[in-house]
């Protein structure tokens, strides 16, 4: 998996690694029990802190969805993260709510939103 | 044992009636990068001399790695690597100045000293008088590096490096010092290199530490908040850093609670256009740049 950080985003760098990283679980490219690079590896590939990248790995594995060998790596140990349905609608709902503004803003229909968000989730495949 | 490696408080460095250093407060804590910013003449190399010992302090109190820097700066500087005024003697060879510089520093590495020479493709049986302004800097972090600090300054390390050699530097001090619990302090104008490897941020002027923050926690509370025409002037709302207007909007940024914010603004009946997050370079102008009023900035942790 190829990971990208973009540090004049003013977007957290351990946000878009942890983004990235769900995106790849959620497209597939990452599958149940593949191993990601340690910290210090990822670290020094992407320039960044090794701090920035443990902390999205600690998020991670809060989540769920990484699992931490100690000294043995780490790895996707669930492609959908075992959180309470509350908690993740709590976690999308500020997202739906920029598309929601956006899509207003440019006068968009309800329905072609709609058929937007759902296009996007099956170009996500049946990786769920 | 202190988990600070740089202290200072209320530090002052006068030069006649020049106040290079005016009352600053910095901390650096053991094992950080930490990215020391400052336009020129801010007073970042006037500080570095002080806390190496190689200038006297005009007042004030400061410790490195425990140590005051008045009393016991050959202690320092045996397990601090400094790179600040990358003139060495300009007739030797890297090769010359490596066996040079090996007898100062118990902990000299000569496999770094190579390891380094190969990584910055230098030239050591080449003079340093005869060597390009980024090579000279090159050999200077290379001798700084093998030493084998616990405590790495680099004042400005990639001016005058090409893309490939600054990649390969950043490369150097997140495998070698971020990784290694080692201290970085690093002053540079590059931001967004400095965005990469920070972890800790001073911003310095006019010789006072204006903000002092963890770079994560500026990103998450910095806002900028455009608005419909004009809604609050600056006092009414304590976390304004600055407001302005111009062509029916006005733009606000926040040094923390975007959120209550907006949503006070919108219970005024004020349109909020959007919030967007900035990166440093902006944090950067917006503490110190032109027509700012020079007052410290604090950062929620």
């Amino acid at each position: 998996m190829i990971i990208r950080v973009q540090p004049g985003l003013g977007v957290p760098i351990y946000l878009q690694i942890e983004s990235q990283v769900k995106h790849a679980i959620a497209a597939g490219a990452l599958k149940l029990d593949n191993a990601l690079p340690s910290v210090r590896k990822l670290a020094a590939e992407l320039r960044v802190n090794p701090n920035t990248v443990a902390r999205a790995y600690q998020n991670l594995e809060r989540d769920g969805i990484l699992r931490t060998v100690p000294g043995g790596g780490c790895y996707v140990s669930s492609q959908s993260p075992g959180l309470l349905k509350s908690e993740k609608l709590r976690r999308l709902r500020p997202i739906a709510m920029q598309l929601a503004v956006e899509a207003k803003q440019l006068r968009l229909a309800r329905a072609e939103l709609l058929q937007l968000l759902e296009n996007s989730y099956d170009d996500l495949g049946e990786a769920q | 044992m202190n988990d600070l490696a740089i202290e200072t408080h209320a530090l002052h460095k006068h030069y006649g009636d020049i106040r290079a250093v005016d009352g600053l407060d910095m901390h650096v804590p053991r094992g950080a990068v930490y990215g020391f910013l400052g336009r020129n003449g801010a007073g970042k190399t006037t500080t570095i001399r002080l806390l190496a010992g190689l200038a006297h302090a005009s007042g004030g109190e400061m410790r490195v790695l425990g140590l005051d820097p008045r009393v016991d700066s050959i202690a320092i500087l045996e397990r601090t690597g400094l790179v600040i005024e990358k003139m060495l003697l300009p007739s030797m060879t890297g090769n010359d100045l490596v066996r040079f510089n090996r007898g100062f520093f118990p902990r000299w590495s000569d496999a770094l000293a190579r390891k380094y020479a190969e990584v910055f493709e230098l030239d050591m049986t080449r003079k340093f008088k005869k060597l390009s302004t980024g090579n000279r800097t090159k050999l200077c972090l290379l001798l700084a590096l093998a030493q084998g600090a616990e405590l790495l300054v680099l004042d400005e390390p990639t001016a005058g490096m090409d893309p490939v050699v600054t990649d390969q530097l950043l490369r150097v001090m997140v495998e070698d010092f971020a990784n290694e619990g080692r201290t970085l302090v690093l002053s540079s104008h590059h931001l967004s290199e400095v965005e990469r490897i920070a972890e800790w941020v001073g911003i310095i002027d006019q010789g006072k530490l204006l903000l002092e923050a963890r770079l994560d926690d500026m990103r998450t509370n910095f806002r900028r908040v455009r608005v419909v025409g004009e809604a609050l002037a600056l006092a009414e709302w304590p976390d304004i850093v600055s407001a302005n207007t111009g062509e029916g909007t006005t733009e606000y940024v926040v040094r923390a609670n975007a959120d209550a914010f907006a949503a006070h603004l919108g219970s005024q009946g004020t349109t909020v256009l959007d919030v967007t997050p900035l990166n440093l370079s902006e944090i950067f102008l917006e503490v110190v740049g032109k027509g700012k009023t020079n007052v410290p900035v604090e950062v929620l942790a």
